[in-house]
């Protein structure tokens, strides 16, 4: 990639963050899903239009790297938009038990396999 | 401030990463089962960094994106399974121990042609205690190579499970995840004190 590309898709990402690094919020897993509360439902046009078309994709729970890929924006950026909405009220964060599995007891996990198990079985 | 939009049951997404060589399948396998056309997601790295979210700290470091794609599978219960296919490129290493991260396991699927491209996967999974099992692709009807050839020429331990796939179908994609969250479900369980 040349420089000047490089530097070409840096400025939408820069813009929608206000150039914050997300360094300061906790990393959401890729796939902790995004939940839109009705509070930023109702009021999802006070924000600005990447926020507000993340409270409209997110319905009632889509992955933050899904999220990333239909805006077409990278994971980073949208962890921080995610974060700065669930501050606000605007939607909640479903964070991944599989992002937490070291605090799910053994037994809470092995049943949580069994229950995926039967769901790809049942496919 | 706590309800989300619905008040149904929450979901809850879990995640199985497929990894292999660069060409491999990773896509084809994951868009054989998704709900989904696979998706592609970035992430911004600097060529020094160690994580995705530390680009704007120095605007001199050489930026790049990582690609990875992505499909997801809506299951009973509320479970929405992810599935991640790994950068192919070696360089973007370090984006693995996020993929990896709380995933159930992995699958490492394996072109016979070039067994070499499966090594860093292993080794990675092998080292980080993921579960994970080893699929050779057959995706142009290759079946010439016994399974325990590989295992042998990949000096893969005997308590992994193997199997062949064809990724373009469904159904063997679904008897491999079957496989693989079987596997570590018994892991889980033998983890568990008596």
């Amino acid at each position: 990639m040349s420089r000047h590309a490089a530097e070409g898709r840096l400025v939408r990402p820069y813009t929608m963050t206000g150039g914050r690094t997300g360094q300061d919020i906790p990393t959401i897993a890729l796939e902790g899903l995004v939940a839109a509360t009705p509070e930023g439902l109702s009021a999802r046009h006070q924000f600005r239009w990447e926020a507000e078309r993340i409270i409209e994709l997110a319905g009632d729970g889509t992955a933050i790297i899904e999220l990333a890929a239909l805006l077409d924006v990278p994971v980073g950026v949208v962890r921080v938009v995610v974060a700065d909405l669930a501050k606000r009220g605007a939607v909640q964060i479903i964070d991944a038990p599989s992002g937490t599995v070291n605090d799910l007891d053994g037994i809470a996990y092995a049943n949580l396999l069994k229950k995926v198990l039967d769901g790809i079985r049942s496919l | 401030m706590e309800s989300a939009a619905s008040n149904g049951p929450r979901p809850i997404p879990v995640k199985i990463v497929v990894a292999g060589g660069f060409g491999v399948g990773k896509t084809t396998f994951v868009g054989a089962i998704s709900e989904i056309e696979p998706l592609r997601s970035e992430a911004l790295i600097t060529e020094a960094s160690s994580g995705v979210d530390d680009l704007f700290e120095n605007g001199t470091k050489t930026t790049t994106t990582v690609a990875m794609d992505f499909g997801r599978i809506s299951l009973q219960n509320h479970l929405i399974l992810y599935l991640f296919g790994t950068p192919g490129q070696d360089r973007f290493h370090f984006m693995w121990h996020e993929l990896a991260r709380g995933a159930i396991g992995a699958v490492v699927l394996v072109d016979t042609r070039r067994l070499d491209a499966c090594f860093a996967a292993i080794d990675f999974f092998e080292q980080r205690d993921t579960p994970f099992m080893v699929v050779v692709n057959t995706f142009d009807g290759r079946l010439n190579h016994p399974l325990e050839d590989v295992r042998e020429a990949l000096n893969i331990s005997d308590h992994v499970p193997m199997a062949y796939c064809d990724a373009r179908v469904r159904i063997d994609v679904q008897g491999i995840l079957v496989q693989l969250v079987e596997y570590a479900l018994l892991r889980a369980l033998q983890e568990i004190p008596a």
